[in-house]
């Protein structure tokens, strides 16, 4: 297999229980090196394809490949250098964090139990490592279970809402311990969260899944680049410019914000127009304070193309 | 890999520590009777050691040896699906069929460390301690009551890591082995009464004459029979083992 193939490739992939779809049709390939953001809504089928690629659950129908071996006929070969978290990372409570690691080091083998130090010092574990699991917060276990992945030397981490239960500041070293596997070790890493402003950060393409069927996929910023487009100005007189700027063939919208901030739709979200409207403005005799390009955050990319409301979905 | 798994299942505090600490405690509560009805009555007990230490070690070893037997191999059959540690397992690529086996073997090796100290005490006891000359143990009688004390928990053990399996559900594991072994089995050796040899065929009359108990069974259809019971449970738990989706 060439690093040209993709590390993982979905063709057609459905499951079902019982009469229920979980996955329907499900067709993409992950590139190497890479880091993918799996993303949608709750219930939307987003860990059960987790599950049947790595082996855990069968596919009702289509074909599953990681690292160019059959999942499940070739699981074994498959898994070698695949490390996961599904869920929740659940250890044996009654042994200590390096304790766990040695026995999943004895399944995995090939040189596993030289690397529990330095996975544990990687997660930043190293002085935890003699305490019980059970005594450990969920964050302390999130971060237990990415050291139990590393074990393997992974090619490919697969990770399941990873960032539960992990404080502010513990979020942001996660998220350079993640970009780090991908930008220092070249891993490649599928990363599913509920926390879109962290995969934003960490993600560079995006899978969205919705009710079972892959609705979007491409990188973090074609999709981004494909919502909203539009300037926030604040002028010194608000009235006017509303005036001059429906008067304009390239703007869409103009919404008016309160204290002289306007939002402004654009069919285009280029240079040109953004010097167009100040243009437009300041020949008017309107004072231009302050202008801004506003791109649409993933997480309004994602409600618009789920067309969920911010209740039901991810935060 | 099997020690690994060995210890997953020697690392439990409640059920194989706790229980090897009750049956060594058993073991020197017997020492303590013996040495006090000796002290009291010496002439009607004039040994501490030798057959009478053999007779209550082989005792408390058995019975206790069943029940610990049981809670170990019940929670080594369905603690790691019920923690949900089986799919980490699952994960690291190694064929469920072999985890499935090193659960297995690593269950026999923690009944062994879980009975075999105590045994050992107990036989240094048995030695040790002053005895008649008409409670003199032999090499044959000894070799008898380790066979026994180990056998009979090790094939309950298993049976339960079966049930365990295929249950999921610690408590409910647990709770079915031990009506299996104290309800169930003591029931079925009543079809005796309808056909002798078939109730010589039920776990309880062939375990016990494959450990040196009387029925007219010849010893290898005894063990054959123990085998199935064995065989059974094992095999169900297996299939869901390969069947179940993590």
């Amino acid at each position: 297999m060439s690093e040209a193939d993709p590390i993982i490739r979905l063709d057609g992939v459905t499951k079902r229980f019982g009469s229920k779809v979980a996955v329907s049709d499900i067709s993409f390939d992950v590139g190497r090196g890479r880091c993918l953001g799996w993303l949608g809504p709750n219930g939307s089928g987003k860990t059960t394809l987790i599950r049947c690629m790595l082996g855990l659950a069968r596919v009702t129908s289509g074909t599953i490949q990681v690292r160019g071996h059959a999942i499940p006929a070739e699981a074994g070969s498959a898994l070698e250098r695949v490390g996961g978290i599904v869920e929740e990372p659940r250890f044996y409570p009654y042994l200590t964090g390096r304790r766990n690691l040695e026995v999943w080091a004895g399944l995995v083998g090939d040189g596993a139990r030289e690397r529990i130090a330095p996975a544990l010092e990687r997660v930043g574990l190293a002085a935890d490592g003699e305490r019980r699991v059970k005594q450990y917060s969920m964050g302390m276990r999130q971060r237990l279970g990415v050291a139990r992945s590393l074990l393997g030397d992974p090619e490919l981490l697969i990770l399941d809402e990873p960032s539960n239960g992990l404080d502010p500041s513990g979020m942001a070293d996660f998220r350079a311990m993640i970009r780090s596997f991908v930008e220092e070790d070249g891993r490649t890493v599928f990363i599913s969260s509920h926390l879109l402003d962290e995969v934003e950060k960490i993600a560079d393409d995006i899978a969205i899944v919705h009710e079972g069927r892959l609705v979007l996929h491409g990188t973090v910023d074609e999709l981004v680049a494909a919502g909203r487009r539009g300037i926030r100005l604040r002028v010194d007189d608000a009235e006017r410019a509303v005036s001059i700027l429906q008067g304009l063939r390239f703007i869409t919208r103009v919404e008016r914000r309160g204290d002289g901030e306007l939002g402004v739709t654009l069919e285009r979200h280029d240079d040109a127009a953004a010097i167009a409207v100040t243009r437009a403005l300041v020949v008017a005799g309107v004072g231009v304070a302050e202008l801004a390009r506003e791109r649409a955050t993933l997480e309004e990319r994602f409600l618009q193309i789920t067309g969920g409301s911010a209740a039901d979905e991810p935060r | 890999m099997i020690r690994s798994t060995l210890r997953t299942i020697t690392g439990r505090r409640g059920s194989f520590r706790g229980g090897g600490l009750v049956i060594l405690a058993g073991i020197f509560l017997v020492i303590v009777v013996l040495l006090v009805v000796n002290e009291l009555r010496p002439v009607r007990n004039p040994s501490i050691g030798g057959q009478p230490m053999l007779d209550g070690v082989g005792g408390v070893v058995w019975a206790l040896g069943i029940v610990i037997g049981i809670l170990v191999g019940a929670l080594a059959g369905s603690y790691d699906v019920a923690q949900g540690t089986m799919r980490y397992l699952v994960l690291t690529g190694v064929g469920r069929v072999r985890l499935y086996a090193a659960r297995t073997i690593a269950l026999v090796a923690a009944i062994g460390l879980l009975l075999l100290p105590a045994l050992a005490i107990g036989i240094v006891a048995v030695l040790v301690l002053p005895s008649d000359p008409n409670d003199e143990v032999t090499a044959g009688e000894l070799a008898d009551v380790v066979w026994t004390a180990v056998v009979w928990p090790l094939v309950f053990a298993l049976i339960a890591m079966g049930i365990g399996s295929v249950l999921r559900s610690n408590g409910v594991a647990i709770a079915i082995s031990l009506l299996f072994a104290f309800a169930a089995s003591p029931l079925l050796t009543l079809l005796e009464a309808w056909n002798e040899t078939i109730g010589d065929l039920m776990l309880l009359p062939a375990l016990d004459r494959v450990t040196g108990g009387g029925s007219s069974l010849a010893i290898p259809v005894a063990a054959l029979a123990v085998f199935g019971w064995v065989a059974v449970p094992w095999l169900l738990g297996l299939a869901r083992h390969l069947r179940d989706e993590y």
